[in-house]
This record gives C-alpha cells, sequence and structure tokens, in this order.
C-alpha cells in the first residue's frame, strides 16, 4: 500500500521546485539529520531520532495543512533541503524554517528563493499577518539569511516551550518578518 | 490535507481510520499520566506529544501503514491508538496499542488489535507480527497472551531500554485455530 499526502500545494521559482515531502526525501534527509549540519535545530540526531523528525514534518502537513516544502533542484532533481511555514505544538508562534541539506547547496540563493516564495504563500494562502524565524545566535549563515529577507531581530518575542532556560546551552533568537503588505511591497 | 488512502476498518463497535488532528487532545492526556503512559514511552510533555502523534502520520506516509485511531461506532469518539508500529531502529513490525481512560476495561484495545492483525496478515501480506512490552506491564501481558502470543525473548529497544518481544500467532496457525475468533 501505497499512503501519500494528497492535495498539498506545489509551486515552481526559477530554479527549483517547492513540493510537500515524500517517502523517497528520507534518505537524503536522514543523512542530513544525523550530521553537524543538523546542531542548529536540535540536531546531529541519532538515525531513529531522525526518522521520527522526518515523519514529523510529514505529520505536521496533516495537522496542520501546511508544513516543510521539499527543495528539488529544477535542472538536476537534487534534493536541497526544506523550507516552510512551521506550527508545531510549543511554538510561540507560526514560524518560516529553513534548512540546506548538504553544504554544495550553499552560497547559491536558494533557501532565499524558496522562503519568500513560502512567504508570501504564508501570506497570501494561509491568511498568516505575520512569521518569525527561531534561529540559534550561533548560526550566522542562517542569521544573514533572515536580515536578507528583511527580517529585523524582535526580542520582545516569546520562544517556543522549553527554549531560553537558564541550562540551555544554546540561545534561540527570534527574526521577524516584514508584515504582509511590506513584503509584498 | 490529509494522507491518501487512509484505510477505515469496521470492527464491531470500532471504527478503525487514520490519524486526525481531533484525536490529538486525548493523546497528549494519555501521555501526560505517567500511570498510564509509561509502558508506551515517547513524550512527556504536550509538545512531545505532538511530535510523536505527527510522526506516526509520517509512519503512515513512509510504510504505508502506522497506529489507527479507534474510535466508538455509535458517536465517533477517540477511544485509544491501534496498529503496526515499525519506526527505525525497530526489531521488526510490531502490533501495539493504548486505550484512553475514559474507554479502559471494556475490551476495545483487544477488538481492535484483532481486527488490526487481520488486516496485516490479509491485506498487508505479513507472516508475522510482534509485540513490544516493557518487564512490568502485566496489563499488556495479559492482553498478548489473550491473543495469543507467546513470549519470545528480552533485547534492548532503542528508544524504551530492555524491553520484552512477544509473537503472535501468523495467519496460518490462526487459520487452523479456526480464525482469529478463537482467541477473542
Amino acid at each position: 500500500m501505497t499512503v501519500t499526502l494528497a492535495d498539498t500545494p506545489r509551486f515552481e521559482t526559477e530554479r527549483l521546485i517547492l513540493r510537500a515531502p515524500e517517502a523517497r526525501d528520507w534518505e537524503t534527509a536522514a543523512a542530513f539529520l544525523v550530521s553537524d549540519r543538523a546542531r542548529f535545530i536540535g540536531g546531529p540526531y541519532t538515525q531513529t531520532a531522525a526518522w521520527r523528525v522526518f515523519g514529523h514534518a510529514v505529520g505536521h502537513w496533516v495537522l496542520r495543512g501546511y508544513g516543510q516544502f521539499v527543495l528539488e533542484e529544477k535542472a538536476s532533481g537534487s534534493l536541497l533541503g526544506s523550507v516552510g511555514p512551521w506550527y508545531p505544538n510549543g511554538w510561540a508562534e507560526c514560524e518560516l524554517g529553513w534548512s540546506l541539506w548538504h553544504a554544495s547547496a550553499e552560497g547559491k540563493g536558494y533557501a532565499c528563493e524558496a522562503a519568500e516564495r513560502l512567504r508570501r504563500f504564508a501570506y497570501d494562502d494561509l491568511g498568516w499577518t505575520t512569521a518569525v524565524s527561531y534561529i540559534d545566535a550561533d548560526n550566522a549563515r542562517s542569521i544573514a539569511l533572515a536580515e536578507r529577507l528583511g527580517c529585523v531581530r524582535d526580542r520582545e518575542a516569546r520562544l517556543p516551550v522549553g527554549e531560553g532556560s537558564e541550562d540551555d546551552a544554546t540561545e534561540v533568537w527570534v527574526f521577524r518578518h516584514p508584515a504582509p503588505a511590506e513584503a509584498a511591497a | 490535507m490529509s494522507l491518501t488512502p487512509a484505510p477505515v476498518l469496521e470492527a464491531g463497535r470500532l471504527r478503525l481510520r487514520g490519524p486526525e488532528m481531533r484525536d490529538f487532545d486525548p493523546l497528549a492526556e494519555f501521555f501526560a499520566d505517567p500511570d498510564r503512559a509509561w509502558g508506551f514511552g515517547g513524550a512527556e510533555t504536550r509538545p512531545d506529544a505532538w511530535r510523536w502523534f505527527a510522526s506516526n502520520i509520517g509512519h503512515w506516509h513512509i510504510h504505508g501503514y502506522g497506529y489507527f485511531t479507534i474510535e466508538m461506532t455509535r458517536d465517533a469518539a477517540p477511544a485509544g491508538l491501534c496498529g503496526i508500529w515499525n519506526p527505525e531502529g525497530w526489531p521488526e513490525p510490531e502490533l501495539g496499542w493504548l486505550v484512553f481512560a475514559p474507554f479502559e476495561g471494556q475490551g476495545i484495545a483487544c477488538e481492535a488489535a484483532l481486527r488490526a492483525r487481520e488486516w496485516a496478515y490479509e491485506d498487508l501480506g505479513f507472516t508475522t507480527l510482534t509485540s513490544n512490552i516493557l518487564p512490568g506491564n502485566a496489563r499488556s501481558v495479559a492482553l498478548a497472551e489473550r491473543l495469543g502470543a507467546r513470549y519470545e525473548r528480552t533485547y534492548q529497544n532503542v528508544t524504551m531500554g530492555e524491553d520484552m518481544l512477544y509473537r503472535h500467532p501468523g495467519p496460518r496457525e490462526l487459520d487452523s485455530d479456526g480464525g482469529a475468533e478463537a482467541y477473542a
């Protein structure tokens, strides 16, 4: 039996196809999740935990009606990473999140291209009136992308449940995206 | 957004169907009650419960099977979960179950497990099934035995630690015994 996500949106940008996760993404996603590259999103994970993280990303679509899109490079069909609206239980606000799955996908503006399109999706189709991105304070590349997307750090914003405690080894910063009208301008 | 095709299995007063958002609150309540949830593991906080529940939906997506929600036919109230569970690191697919507090003691897990096992054998083509039970979970051992399962070995589970593996009668064995009903 094949069980798939139904009725999920699919977008094309200049260089990318953006689509909901599929079972065939698992191995590429897993390689990322168990690697040091996942250190800013709670990893590196064991293979066992990575499987559940991937499963969560799929289930999020069913429970919320939206979720992380997988980025496919049009030219090569390569799976580059995931970007999208994200609001699991415990999050203080709706987030636009992103991860590039390998170093070779970095530095080409792919995450930015996907994030701009999917922010528009969140504002225009999901009706969000604001969005944040939660970013590890040490994640300079991600902070640079947030700034490129017009985000500013919001020191008043609440953090997800469990973040920001005294014994937390990492600090999470909240970046607020430009509002719909501003982002469209 | 939905999973398709999510099978719906009728089982008398029960119906087994794919997970839905409205199942989350009763499931989170179950996980928040350590007396009830310790044998199942998985989630300490509400956000953890969410991640577990969402990962079960992903499990369906990856394997084509997972935990059904058990609902009462009469009013569609979610009564628990039952299905086939085989996340990364598991020794082999298992038949698992949990019942929400207000529905305990009514034989619901047993009926649901019989129906899910029948589905796994007849529709998915499984030739064997296990159930993993934590040492000390006498209620689950009793149900496994009622379903005809036998203790096979104790092993280290990747997330649960020391765990007992029970093996269910296979499809042929059930046929020769006059069907699953013989164990109900």
